[in-house]
């Protein structure tokens, strides 16, 4: 095992780990507003660990762009997609 | 098995509590576990196509975030106004 091994293990460890914490804490938290908080952490770190270790995997090719792609796509959709589910929330509980 | 594959398949218990949100809350509720859901799949559709070597599995990683993201504003709208 190399380490360029060891680093996409590691990288792909920490992803999945922070995004399984990212829905327990969606079954853990009470409001809709504090669920959201945790919705939108997973869309944040772990695609871009994730888009690190397939980098790290095939370099700046296809697969590798496109992972990239992906996630700077979660990141920025997000806080949209936050905001409107927000307010609908918001206008539910008036 | 290869790591892409562990990683993937430890991602797919990731939607036991968006289905167990989905089921059990209020419909808002609902729609935040649908949206963590879809990018828990976009995440595991990257690590199989890793996995498997194959990219068309790419391709539909690519096309979720955009997909999920408009059907995502028209449910929050129709939620917001009318259900």
């Amino acid at each position: 095992m190399t380490a360029r091994d060891i680093a996409i293990a590691l990288l792909i460890a920490a992803a999945v780990t922070g995004e399984l914490l990212c829905c327990v804490g969606l079954v853990v938290m009470r409001t809709v507003y504090d669920r959201l908080h945790y919705a939108m952490a997973a869309t944040s770190v772990p695609p871009f660990l994730i888009a690190i270790a397939v980098l790290i995997e095939e370099g700046w090719t296809q697969p590798g762009i496109n992972a990239l792609v992906v996630a700077l796509a979660l990141f920025v959709t997000s806080p949209v997609l936050a905001h409107a589910t927000a307010r609908a929330a918001r206008s539910r509980r008036r | 098995m290869n790591v892409w594959l562990w990683g993937a398949t430890a991602l797919l218990l990731g939607f036991v509590p968006c289905g167990w949100i989905a089921l059990r809350a209020g419909y808002v509720d609902a729609l935040v576990a649908l949206q963590t859901a879809g990018t828990v799949t976009t995440l595991v559709l990257i690590l199989f196509s890793e996995g498997f070597d194959r990219a068309s599995y790419m391709g539909l990683a690519i096309a979720l975030p955009f997909v999920g993201f408009v059907g995502s504003l028209f449910m929050a709208r129709f939620l917001g106004r009318h259900l």
